[in-house]
C-alpha cells in the first residue's frame, strides 16, 4: 500500500503520487544479514553471513557482524547495523567496568541480563536489532540467549535471527530439536529422543542452512563467519558463500 | 491498550491517536526541496539537505587508496557552486570524502580540525590515524541521528591505520558504516561501484590492481558518473594515499578526458529507444 | 553546586569533544540505583514519542514495521479451596511470525510470588523481574514477606507512571500469604489493578474463560483444578491463532508455588480428545 513511497521522486512520478513524500528523517534502515547460534554439549558457535545490504544494493560484501566480547562470549545484534554495532560497543565497554568492579569474568548468564538492561533502556526509541549472546554456562555447557529488540530474552539450544531467520528457524527446529522426527521403530508413536549435536555436525547444519538461506534470500550471501566458543576459548572459521 | 481480544494488548487509538504511517515510512532519499516542506516536528532540524554535493568513490589498490570527489555543488537542481573541495586531510594519515549536505561539511571540517588540534597538543608527534578519525565520526553521526538531528552526510574515509595498514571505510547520516575494497557513495553506489568491482571484487584483487590502472578506474568511474548523473560534474579533485611512500597527494581540478557523448545520440525517454 | 558542576562549567571543552558529550552517557559505569533498581528510559528525541514508537513497533496496524516486538498471549489464574492455578501458553508471535514456542509466560518473581505474561513479554519480563527485587527490598527493610496486594501495588505504580507511553503488559500477581490466603491482582499497562478470584488475560481469553466458566467450582479438588487450568489454556490454543506451543501448569499455596509440568499442545490435544470424547469438530 506505501509502496510508491519508496520510489525516487522524479518530476516524472509527482503525478502518480497518491500522498506526499514525506522528507522526515528516518533513524532506522535495514541492512539485512542473518545470524544463527546454536548451542552444543560443551561448545557453541554464532553464525552470520558477511554481507551488508541497503534496500537493493549490496554495501560490503564483507562486513563481520559476529564479535568475540571477550570472557568467553560472543554476541551478535543483526537488523540495523549502527545499532548493532552500538550495541556491542556498549556491552564491551559495560564489560570493562564489571572486570574493575569485581575482577571476574562475566557469566554468560549475567550478560545477558546486562543486554536486557541494555536494550530495554531503549525501550521507548529501541534498537531495530535482533541479538543472539554465546557462551558457556556454568556447569561448561553451551549456552545461547536470545533477544527481542526490547531486551525479552530467552535460553535456547539454537536461534536464528535477522532476514533470513525464518528460512532458517524451522530448519533448525526439526534438525536441532528433532520437531516432527519420530522415532523409525515406533510407528510414528514415540518421538526421536533428544541428544547433543557434535561439533562437526552442528558446523555442517550451519553451512546447510546459510547456503540455503543465500539461494533464497536476497539479503544473505558472499561469506559465512562462524566462531565457535569452547573451554579453550573462541576460534573463528570463515566459507565463502554465493556473490549472487 | 486496547482490550479487544483480536488486538490485545496493542496500542488503542482511542488513547494514541490513529497510527501515523508518515513516521513509518519517513525516506531519507534526498530529493529537491519541494512544495510539502511545512514542519510538523519543532524539534527537529535538517529535514532535507540543501546546497549538496554528489557522489564520493574511493578504490584500493596494491599500495594504497585512490579517491575522488566532484568539484560541483547543487542547490537543488541548480549548478551553486563550482570550485567546491570536498576531501579533507585530517592530518598526516587521512583523508576524509564528504558527499550530502554541503554546510553539514563545513561544520564536519570544523570539527576535524579541532580534532586535529587536540590531538597535536598531548603528542609529540601525530597520533590521529584514520580508523580514529572514522570511529570519531561514526560517534558523532551515530549520536546525531540518536537526537533526530542529523548530519546530513555520507563519508569515505581513507588513509592509514594505527599499524600503517591501508584504511578504507564508509560511514553516513544514520552513523551505518561498512568498509570494502570499492566504495562509494550517492549516485556513485549504483553506477561507480560496478564499475570498480569489475576491478577489485575482494582484497585478493586488491593486491593485482596497480596504482596507474587505480587512478584510472576511479576516473572512467568520475567520467560515467558525469555522463548519467544530472547533480555530477566534470572537473574533480583526485587524491592519491600511498602506503609504500607515506604520502597523501591530490590532483586538483582535474577534468573528465577523452568523454565521448555518441551513446546519447539513441536515448530517448528513459530506455531504450521506441519502435 | 556540586564540585562537578563548578569544574564542568569552568573548564574548556572543544565543539569536537561536546559532539559526543552526550554520546558518552551509554558508556558510563552502570550503577544501579536501589530505590529504583531500573534505567532511566530515553525518549526520542521528537515531539510526539509515543506516535514515534508506535510506528516503529506496532505491527498489528502495519504489517510492514520495521521493529518487531514479541507479543505473548493466552493466560490465566484462578483462586480455589486448595489455592491458586496459573496455566499459560508458551507462544511468542512477532507479526504473524511465531518467534518462538518455548516461552516462559509464568514470571517466578519468587518462591512465594507469581506473575504471568501477557502483551508485550520484554514490558512483562523486564518489570516483573524489577517487581522481584523491589519485594526482596521490602523483605530486608520490614523483615516480613511482602503482602500480594503491596506486591501488586507497587507494580501498578510504576505501570500508571509509563501510563500511555506505549508499554503494553496484562499480569496476574499471584501469591498466598497468612494475611490474605490465596490471592490474585490483576495489573495491566493501563494502570488498572484488579483483585478478583478468576482472570483470564489475552487474545485467547474468551475460550479460556468459556472452559473455566462451564467447569469451575469453588471446591475443585486440587487435581481437578490442575486439569480445569490446562483444559482451558488448550482450548484457546486451539482457537486463538496467537496461541500455542505447550502449556505451562503451576499451583500456589501457603508454601510457595509449585510446578506441574510442560505439556506440549500436539500430544495433549489428542490425549485429551480422546479421554474426553471432546473436541468432536476435529475429525481423526
Amino acid at each position: 500500500m506505501q509502496a510508491q513511497n519508496t520510489l525516487l521522486n522524479t518530476e516524472y512520478s509527482t503525478d502518480a503520487q497518491t500522498e506526499p513524500i514525506e522528507h522526515r528523517f528516518n533513524p532506522y534502515q535495514d541492512n539485512g544479514g542473518t545470524i544463527l547460534g546454536i548451542a552444543g554439549e560443551d561448545f557453541a558457535v554464532l553464525a552470520g553471513d558477511t554481507r551488508q545490504t541497503v534496500g537493493y544494493s549490496i554495501d560490503s560484501r564483507y562486513e563481520p557482524k559476529v564479535h568475540d566480547v571477550g570472557d568467553n562470549l560472543l554476541l551478535s545484534a543483526n537488523g540495523f547495523s549502527a545499532d548493532g554495532v552500538q550495541l556491542v560497543k556498549v556491552f564491551q565497554n559495560q564489560l570493562k567496568w564489571y572486570h574493575f568492579d569485581n575482577n571476574k569474568e562475566m557469566a554468560v548468564s549475567s550478560a545477558a541480563r546486562l543486554i536486557q538492561h541494555m536494550l530495554y533502556r531503549k525501550r521507548m526509541f529501541p534498537y531495530y536489532v535482533a541479538t543472539i549472546l554465546a557462551g558457556l554456562d556454568e556447569e561448561g555447557k553451551g549456552a545461547i540467549y536470545s533477544f527481542d529488540p526490547v531486551g525479552s530474552y530467552e535460553r535456547e539450544q539454537c536461534r536464528a535471527g535477522g532476514a533470513a531467520a525464518s528460512l532458517i528457524m524451522p530448519f533448525l527446529d526439526n534438525q536441532v530439536n528433532f520437531k516432527n522426527q519420530m522415532d523409525p521403530e515406533s510407528n510414528g508413536t514415540k518421538r526421536r529422543p533428544l541428544k547433543y549435536l557434535s561439533l562437526e555436525e552442528v558446523i555442517q547444519l550451519v553451512r546447510d542452512a546459510f547456503t540455503s538461506a543465500t539461494e533464497r534470500h536476497i539479503e544473505v550471501g558472499d561469506g559465512l563467519q562462524i566462531l565457535i566458543v569452547t573451554k579453550d576459548g573462541v576460534r573463528s572459521e570463515y566459507f565463502p558463500l554465493k556473490k549472487d | 491498550m486496547n482490550h479487544n481480544p483480536v488486538n490485545w494488548g496493542r496500542p488503542s487509538d482511542d488513547q494514541y491517536g490513529p497510527y501515523n504511517y508518515q513516521i513509518a515510512n519517513a525516506s531519507n532519499v534526498a530529493s529537491q526541496a519541494t512544495k510539502n516542506s511545512q514542519n510538523e516536528f519543532p524539534t527537529m532540524h535538517t529535514q532535507q539537505p540543501m546546497i549538496t554535493g554528489a557522489s564520493v568513490v574511493a578504490v584500493k589498490f596494491n599500495d594504497g587508496v585512490v579517491m575522488a570527489t566532484d568539484k560541483l555543488g547543487s542547490y537543488g537542481s541548480l549548478l551553486r557552486l563550482d570550485d567546491l573541495e570536498r576531501m579533507i586531510q585530517v592530518g598526516d594519515s587521512t583523508v576524509v570524502g564528504v558527499s550530502g549536505d554541503i554546510s553539514d561539511f563545513q561544520y564536519l571540517q570544523r570539527l576535524l580540525d579541532e580534532l586535529l588540534i587536540e590531538d597535536n597538543y598531548d603528542m609529540e608527534q601525530s597520533n590521529l590515524k584514520a580508523s580514529h578519525v572514522h570511529e570519531y565520526l561514526r560517534g558523532v553521526f551515530y549520536n546525531r541521528r540518536s537526537k533526530m538531528n542529523p548530519l546530513w552526510n555520507a563519508c569515505v574515509v581513507a588513509g592509514f591505520d594505527a599499524d600503517g595498514e591501508v584504511f578504507l571505510k564508509y560511514v553516513n547520516l544514520l552513523g551505518v558504516s561498512y568498509s570494502s575494497p570499492a566504495i562509494a557513495t550517492g549516485f556513485g553506489a549504483y553506477m561507480g561501484v560496478p564499475l570498480l568491482r569489475q576491478k577489485v571484487e575482494n582484497e585478493e584483487d586488491v593486491k593485482k590492481l596497480e596504482k596507474e590502472d587505480a587512478i584510472k578506474l576511479v576516473r572512467d568511474c568520475m567520467k560515467v558518473l558525469f555522463y548519467r548523473d544530472a547533480r555530477s560534474w566534470d572537473k574533480y579533485d583526485l587524491c592519491v594515499i600511498t602506503k609504500s611512500t607515506k604520502k597523501i597527494e591530490f590532483q586538483k581540478g582535474l577534468e573528465c578526458e577523452g568523454q565521448s557523448w555518441k551513446f546519447a545520440r539513441d536515448i530517448s525517454g528513459y530506455g531504450l529507444p521506441q519502435q | 553546586m556540586s564540585i562537578n558542576a563548578i569544574a564542568k562549567k569552568y573548564s574548556y571543552k572543544t565543539l569536537a569533544e561536546r559532539e559526543l558529550e552526550d554520546a558518552n552517557e551509554e558508556y558510563e559505569h552502570f550503577v544501579p540505583n536501589l530505590s529504583t533498581m531500573s534505567p532511566s528510559l530515553t525518549l526520542p528525541p521528537i515531539s510526539q514519542p509515543t506516535e514515534f514508537l508506535r510506528a516503529h513497533t506496532d505491527d498489528s496496524v502495519n504489517p510492514e514495521c520495521k521493529i518487531k516486538i514479541a507479543h505473548g498471549t493466552t493466560t490465566l489464574a484462578f483462586r480455589f479451596q486448595g489455592g491458586i492455578v496459573v496455566a499459560v501458553d508458551s507462544r511468542a508471535t512477532a507479526g504473524s511470525w511465531v518467534a518462538s514456542q518455548t516461552v516462559k509466560k509464568v514470571i517466578e518473581i519468587n518462591p512465594m510470588l507469581l506473575g504471568t505474561m501477557a502483551g508485550g513479554a520484554a514490558d512483562c519480563q523486564y518489570w516483573e523481574t524489577w517487581l522481584g527485587t523491589q519485594c526482596r527490598l521490602h523483605e530486608l527493610r520490614n523483615k516480613e514477606r511482602i503482602s500480594v496486594a503491596a506486591a501488586s501495588k507497587i507494580l501498578c505504580n510504576l505501570m500508571y507512571e509509563y501510563k500511555g507511553m506505549g508499554l503494553s503488559m496484562g499480569t496476574m500477581v499471584c501469591g498466598c500469604t497468612p494475611k490474605e490466603g490465596p490471592t490474585i491482582y490483576y495489573v495491566d499497562s493501563d494502570g488498572t489493578r484488579l483483585k478478583g478470584d478468576m482472570f483470564s488475560v489475552g487474545s485467547g481469553q474468551t475460550f479460556a474463560y468459556g472452559v473455566m466458566d462451564s467447569n469451575y467450582r469453588w471446591d475443585l479438588t486440587v487435581d481437578e483444578a490442575l486439569y480445569l487450568g490446562k483444559r482451558a489454556i488448550l482450548a484457546a490454543t486451539h482457537r486463538d491463532a496467537y496461541s500455542g506451543g505447550s502449556i505451562n501448569l503451576f499451583h500456589v499455596t501457603e508454601k510457595g508455588w509449585v510446578y506441574h509440568g510442560n505439556y506440549d499442545v500436539g500430544p495433549l490435544f489428542w490425549e485429551i480428545k480422546e479421554k474426553e470424547g471432546s473436541f468432536n469438530n476435529v475429525k481423526v
